[in-house]
């Protein structure tokens, strides 16, 4: 060994700018690389736009339609029972979409360009930035539903107040369903990433997330066997649609229960971003 | 400093590093030399925790890549220039990495001052020469200023320009009393860089210790012999293990013997030598001579095991 070492004069601390002891990572400073990692992409804010566009869009088809259903006298009487805020988050599914398409890149991105060992060398800790991405994208996909729940608001306002259906604002009911709406966003956002966290590939991710989301609860409605019927009670958009409506319109088609649909909702978020937090250390980059 | 001990890393059936054991001094540019597939990336991969080893350990500056409190500050490591997502900008992806070691922003503009990416910083990655992208690597690993860098092919892509910057920044980093360790294919580029080899293949180590010795290693070169009367002096030198081949007249290229014993023999037969040459081996030819067939050198000497002790028979 000592022909190696000659024991060359080490660079003084005290001339390094980056000595200082505060020089390590933090979750502050895991969090806030996340947020510039997040932000710095275009991609981010085609998937953010996008969603707040589609949401309104929906929101006032579905206003509009609603002269359609005063029409026809068959359908006239459930105008009555309905609640604006119930229109105004007719979009929600389709927020859906892009929202789990974002919380799936949010990770798969760094595995497909290998950014992800760029990260795990910064914080070969790894959870922090599971952690930290969790965090990231449920302040993002918060604003982008209050922005496109407000824009929502404005656009059918004009409608809805033909059938005096615009929500008041002091209405518990608007915001019961404002929050449902948040909450499962919210949710299928961190299931998509948890979901991309264990499966890495953007596109098996991506499908997995969106059919379990989306697709399966259309697609087996279709069979008509009791327990194929209280699987599809229990996936994601007919587990939610109790925190979609408002408390008189529970008893009416809702398949859980409140109590029950947040519960269902938190494990969907949850139990893959338990999982991935289990196996990320133990993977290789 | 970078330690390795008997570190195995297999993938299934395939076995990528094959108990490797070895030691990055502190103060050296340290060549890592290998033919694809060697092992290279691999092992760079394992020693910054970022692949797990199946067997054997590895640990940096005394301790595992992960249980440093500032990782950064310990190691910088360029791994593949082009790991970096193509829709952010340079200076987007270094605040990233800065953000979480709560590295001043300052320290951002450094290092892009530094490998000379001022002009680009603010572009998108995804239009980067492979030349560009390996400066914003090179800066990756700088940002931390750490005691070990770990530079996989730094100068893969770079332009004449760009490789003189980058021999002259390993060999300053050096001198500083840091830990170079960086891998290329190009032997010529690691005779006028690297001051110590570890030479691998197929996951085992084949030779190690300063260019000069891996290069002595290696079965002297030919040596070349001119005289007027080379035809009774290849008759004379023709043993077994002698191998003569005549390049042009009156000039003779013999194997397996030293040019101390054809001086002998032709002294004994009378025979007047013009020029008695050996030809040292260039890095090059040692490289492909140790490399040809990796499997072949697994019960020699010069395996993982020994090699700590063969670095120690070297000094």
């Amino acid at each position: 060994m000592s022909t190696l070492t000659d024991d060359p004069p080490m660079t003084s601390p005290a001339t390094n700018p980056l000595a200082a002891a505060q020089v390590h990572p933090t979750f502050a400073g895991v969090l806030r690389g996340e947020w510039i990692k997040l932000l710095s992409l275009r991609s981010t804010w085609w998937a953010l736009a996008s969603t707040a566009a589609v949401i309104t869009l929906v929101a006032l088809a579905s206003a509009m339609s609603l002269s359609a259903t005063t029409d026809d006298p068959a359908l006239a009487q459930g105008i009555e029972q309905m609640h604006g805020a119930e229109v105004i988050a007719g979009g929600f599914h389709f927020g859906m979409l892009t929202i789990a398409v974002l919380g799936a890149l949010l990770i798969t991105g760094e595995y497909a360009t290998g950014t992800i060992r760029s990260t795990f060398a910064a914080v070969p800790s790894r959870i922090p930035v599971l952690g930290a991405k969790a965090l990231v994208l449920i302040v993002l996909t918060a604003a982008v539903t209050l922005v496109s729940a407000t824009l929502s608001y404005v656009v059918t306002m004009l409608q809805l107040s033909q059938y005096d259906l615009v929500p008041a604002l002091d209405d518990p009911g608007t915001w019961r369903v404002v929050g449902g709406t948040l909450y499962s966003l919210i949710a299928a956002a961190l299931f998509s990433l948890g979901i991309g966290t264990l499966l890495r590939s953007t596109a098996a991710s991506v499908t997995v997330a969106l059919t379990v989301l989306l697709l399966l609860p259309g697609t087996l409605s279709f069979i008509r066997l009791d327990w194929v019927e209280t699987i599809v009670s229990y996936l994601p958009l007919p587990a939610s649609s109790a925190l979609l409506t408002t408390g008189a319109a529970e008893t009416q088609g809702a398949y859980l229960s409140t109590q029950a649909s947040l519960i269902v909702m938190a494990a969907y978020a949850i139990v893959p971003l338990a999982a991935a937090a289990v196996t990320l250390h133990r993977r290789d980059a | 400093m970078i330690e390795a001990h008997e570190l195995t890393k297999r993938y299934g059936e395939k076995t990528a590093v094959d108990t490797l054991s070895f030691t990055i001094a502190p103060g050296t540019v340290t060549g890592f030399l290998g033919p694809n597939g060697a092992g290279k990336s691999t092992t760079m991969r394992l020693i910054m925790g970022l692949d797990r080893p199946t067997s054997g350990t590895v640990t940096v500056n005394g301790k595992p890549y992960g249980q440093h409190r500032s990782p950064l500050r310990e190691v910088g490591a360029l791994l593949d220039a082009k790991a970096v997502h193509p829709g952010r900008s340079a200076r987007s992806h270094l605040r990233t990495m800065a953000a979480t070691h709560n590295i001043k922003t300052s320290r951002v503009s450094e290092v892009i001052e530094m490998t000379g990416l001022a002009g680009a910083a603010t572009k998108r990655v995804g239009g980067f020469s492979l030349g560009m992208s390996q400066r914003l690597g090179i800066a990756a690993a700088l940002l931390g200023d750490p005691r070990t860098l770990i530079l996989d092919e730094p100068v893969n892509g770079l332009d004449p320009e760009g490789v003189q910057w980058v021999r002259q920044l390993v060999r300053d980093l050096a001198a500083e009393g840091r830990t170079v360790f960086l891998s290329s294919h190009l032997m010529s580029e690691m005779s006028q860089t690297a001051n110590q080899l570890l030479v691998i293949g197929r996951g085992h180590i084949i030779a190690a210790g300063s260019v000069q010795q891996v290069i002595d290693s290696v079965a002297s070169g030919a040596v070349r012999v001119r005289s007027p009367r080379s035809g009774e002096l290849a008759a004379a030198l023709a043993t077994d293990g002698v191998t003569i081949t005549s390049p042009e007249a009156g000039m003779l290229e013999v194997g397996g013997i030293t040019a101390e014993h054809i001086g002998e023999v032709a002294f004994r037969n009378g025979l007047p030598l013009y020029e008695l040459s050996p030809r040292r081996a260039s890095l090059e030819e040692a490289y492909m001579f140790l490399t040809q067939d990796a499997v072949e050198y697994r019960s020699e000497p010069t395996t993982a095991h020994s090699t700590t002790d063969q670095k120690g028979q070297n000094r």
